[in-house]
This record gives C-alpha cells, structure tokens and sequence, in this order.
C-alpha cells in the first residue's frame, strides 16, 4: 500500500506528494501531511470544532484553498487538523474539522508553512485512486 | 553574551506558534497598515531618527485597510511584534572588517563596533494577503488571457483594478512589516538596557538602515537611455541605490544606500554601498542574501546526531532556537559562502564592500 503521503525534498521550500482512495480522503490525507509538517500531531489532543464551506473553480483549485484555510486556521486561531468529515462535490467543499489547539510550550514546533501554493500543483486521478502533488511556501 | 541573547529571546516572541505581546484593537491595526513604523514611533517605540534612516521613512504612501481580508486582520492581529521562524532572526553581531574606511566613517561603522541585525517581515499577515489575492490574480489571467510557464506567476495589467487593489493592500503588507520591525528594535534596545543598565543613546544604539524586501515598487530607471517609470519585483534581493539618489535620506546622500546583506549564523553577514553600476545594471538591486547549498532535507540530515548549538557555542556563538528542526536547517553549511558571494558583487560592481560583520549571539524561531 502506498504511503497517504510523503514529504517531497525541494531546496528552500517543501512539498507533500498525497494519495487518496477518493477525493475526500485524499484532501484529508493532505490535510494530515500539512499538520505533521507544522508539529508532531500525535500529540495534539482534539478539543474543538471548525465548520468550513468554500468553492473554487477547480479541484486542484480547492485543494490549495483547502490546505490555506488550514494553515490560516493554525497561523492565527493555533488549530491544528486532526480529522475531519468532508464532502466535495462541484469543486464545492463543506463539512467539519475536528482537532486541538498548538501550545508552544508542549507541542513540537516544526516548520512555519507561509501558503500552499499553485507552485507545480497537480491531482489527478489514476486506475481509481487519487494523487497529488502540493509545494508550500516556508 | 549569554544573559543579552537570553534577554532578547525572552522580549521578543520567536518561532512557530509564538504570539506577540501586543493587544491592538481593530482601529488602531488599521493605523500600524497606513501609517508602519511611524504610527510606532508615535506610540513611543523608537524615534524620528529610526524613520529618517529607513527605507520610505518606514512607511509606503498608498495603503488601503479597506482592502484587507478579515482572515489577514485576524492572523496578523497577534504576530504584530513578534519573529517568526525559518531563516528570520535576530543577530548580534561586531565589526571584524573595514573595506572602505571613508564610506564605513560616513556609515558610522568601526572596527570592533557591536550591530545588531534583524531580519523579519510582515508575518502571517503578508502571507494572508498574498493567499488572498493570488486568488484574484488566478481570476484575472483567465479573464485577461495571459499565458503563464507557472500558475504561481498570477498576476494581471498594471493599469487593472485587480492591480490596483493588490498593490494597495501589499503597502498594508510593508508598514505591517516597517511596523513589526520597529517593535522589535525597541525590544533589542530595550534588552541591551536590561543587560547593562544603561540606555540605548549611552550605548550609541543608532539606525544604520531599515530596507524591504520581497516587494514590488514602482521606480524610475533609465532604460536604452530614455527615463521610464518600472514596477521594480525584488524577490531574494535587496534595495541598493547609488550615491545621490533622491530617495536617499540625508545621511546617505554621499555614500549610496547601506546595503544589509545577511550570510549565515556562523561566518560572516556584510554592509555593502549601492552604486551607479549597480543602478544601471540590475536596476539598483543586489542580492539579499547568501543562498542555500543544502536543501532542507538535506540540512536536517547531515545535522542528525550533532548538536549544532554546542558546534555554535565552540564557535563562540551563542545561540537560543525554539524549533530543533529549525536550527539545523539553518546550520552555517546549508548555505553558500557569503563572502564569496559578496565578492562576485562587489567585483561586478552592484554593491560596493563596506565592513564584515561577524557573529556572536542568535536567536532564531
């Protein structure tokens, strides 16, 4: 089985290449990658709730907006995604984010993500699965 | 050096998740997005004579709260004032090297001399707004059929509103970053106060310079010999304008812009004159730094089984980090050499070498 996600090696930036059964999982396994990117998840005790509905012009499209309203979720709120429950549909994502909040003094600290970027971005569907490929801004 | 670096990290909130010590309402965040350093200043973190030796006065003309996101409010709201991680820092640093004694006097620099280096942005803030508008511009080439080798390149005519609105919401972005810079110089004076009971006049903590980066402004330059007005990108590169330039303050009439050049947290960082050359060639610009040898990747396993704070320490270099990741990617080898670097613009004549200057405490995010 394939791993849902690995980290990619770019000089001066980072990337995650991502897998998915569906649509959905994919977007929660790039989701999982961003997180582990920022802290050692593991230890993040989920403790609240974020609702989220947006829409974009394409899939990919919404990938990035996905991954950016993450890591804005994190920058400004310290939410970090822990799960979630998901739809998309029409290029339209609605569903809810479950997860904790980061505490500097217990949590790792990792890598401070700037932005997904539309940098190389591809997803694409092949024999069934999901694949994509994302590079941050860091 | 220890007890300064250890103040400095304590009045300066640094690294990932960090959150600053700053409470500002709504009313006056929007005064930090219009007015940058000087609405600092005004609020008693600094003084004029930190305007006078920044780039535009530390603030941009032009921008427009208005146009500002709430998410961008929200996240810049408590990072005003504080680091941030990855290749930001805040270095103290000594004068090892003098290579042109007139400008260095004119400069105020000296052999031996403490400085101290501060290198940090307009934070969550500037991303936010930059996410924001990338999906503008994502727009706007569709709507005006540019081609583009990278999606990443989104942009849209000079003359669009799309345009419009980006550039006065990126002003914003800079005074947010005049702004944060501001803070954070009067926490460095303030720690240096702390740690030798006298104040910053006493200790001679003056301005050398305050320059943006990673920023686009419109400028005139001369090109096949016909004054033209450009919009100037400068991405990984620095401002460095040539003697008598009127956007010069006073004190640089004479020698062309300081030109801040940071290396690396072990060897060497350097300030540098801008020249006519320079201004000719590659539109008064010069690089911003020295370039990274070693991917992240790469960093983050040759450190592997080292401690690059104890390797910093037998340096006689004090460091204090908050992410361990960070530091090793940010060990001295996962960059280029800054002085040879330094020496190709020197030789080519972008920027001419004023002093080196070398390291003796760090902390990073």
């Amino acid at each position: 089985m394939m791993d849902k996600y690995r980290q990619l090696d770019i000089s001066g930036d980072t990337g995650l290449e991502i897998t998915g059964e569906s649509i959905e999982d994919l977007f929660k396994n790039a989701a999982a990658g961003l997180c582990e990117l920022i802290t050692d998840t593991s230890s993040v005790i989920v403790s609240d709730e974020r609702k989220v509905t947006f829409s974009s012009d394409s899939t990919e499209d919404l990938l990035v907006k996905w991954l950016n309203e993450l890591i804005f979720l994190f920058d400004a709120q310290g939410f970090i995604f822990k799960d979630c429950e998901i739809e998309i549909e029409n290029n339209r994502l609605s569903g809810s984010i479950s997860g904790g909040i980061f505490n500097p003094e217990s949590h790792e600290r990792r890598l401070l993500i700037k932005a997904a970027t539309y940098n190389g971005l591809s997803l694409l569907n092949e024999g069934g699965s999901w694949k994509a490929k994302v590079i941050f801004d860091i | 050096m220890e007890g300064l670096v250890e103040a400095l990290f304590r009045e300066i909130p640094t690294g990932v998740g960090s959150k600053g010590k700053l409470k500002l309402n709504s009313k006056e965040h929007r005064k930090v997005l219009v007015k940058g350093a000087r609405w600092v200043v005004e609020q008693g973190f600094g003084s004029i004579d930190d305007l006078e030796h920044s780039e535009s006065g530390g603030c941009i003309d032009g921008a427009d709260p208005d146009l500002i996101s709430e998410k961008a409010y929200e996240r810049g709201s408590p990072q005003l004032g504080t680091l941030g991680s990855g290749n930001h820092f805040t270095e103290i640093q000594y004068v090892d090297e003098i290579f042109d004694e007139s400008a260095a006097n004119m400069l105020g620099l000296f052999k031996g001399q403490v400085t101290v280096m501060i290198h940090t942005g307009s934070r969550g803030f500037g991303h936010q707004v930059c996410t924001d508008f990338l999906e503008v511009m994502q727009r706007a080439v569709k709507k005006y059929g540019i081609s583009l080798p990278d999606r990443e390149l989104a942009c849209a005519p000079f003359n669009s509103d799309e345009s419009r609105d980006y550039l006065a919401a990126m002003k914003a972005a800079a005074n947010y970053a005049w702004a944060n810079r501001q803070y954070i110089s009067h926490w460095v004076r303030e720690s240096f106060m702390h740690t030798f009971g006298t104040g910053p006049s006493a200790l001679g903590m003056s301005l050398l310079y305050d320059v943006a980066h990673n920023m686009a402004k419109v400028e005139e330059h001369v090109v096949n010999g016909t004054k033209m007005k450009l919009v100037i990108h400068r991405k990984g590169a620095t401002r460095a304008f040539p003697p008598g330039h009127p956007e010069l303050p006073g004190a640089y009439k004479e020698t062309g812009q300081p030109v801040i050049i940071p290396g690396d947290m072990g060897r060497a960082s350097y300030v540098l004159i801008g020249t006519e050359r320079g201004m000719k060639e590659s539109f008064g610009s010069t690089c911003h730094g020295a370039g990274r040898l070693l991917s992240r990747h790469q960093a983050i396993r040759r450190a592997r089984g080292r401690s690059i704070r104890r390797e910093m320490e037998d340096m006689g270099i004090t460091v204090r980090y908050t992410g361990r990741e960070t530091l090793a990617e940010e060990m001295p080898e996962a960059y280029k050499d800054i002085s040879n670097v330094v020496d190709v613009v020197h030789k080519a004549g972008l920027s001419k070498k004023v002093a080196r200057l070398k390291p003796l405490g760090v902390i990073k995010g």
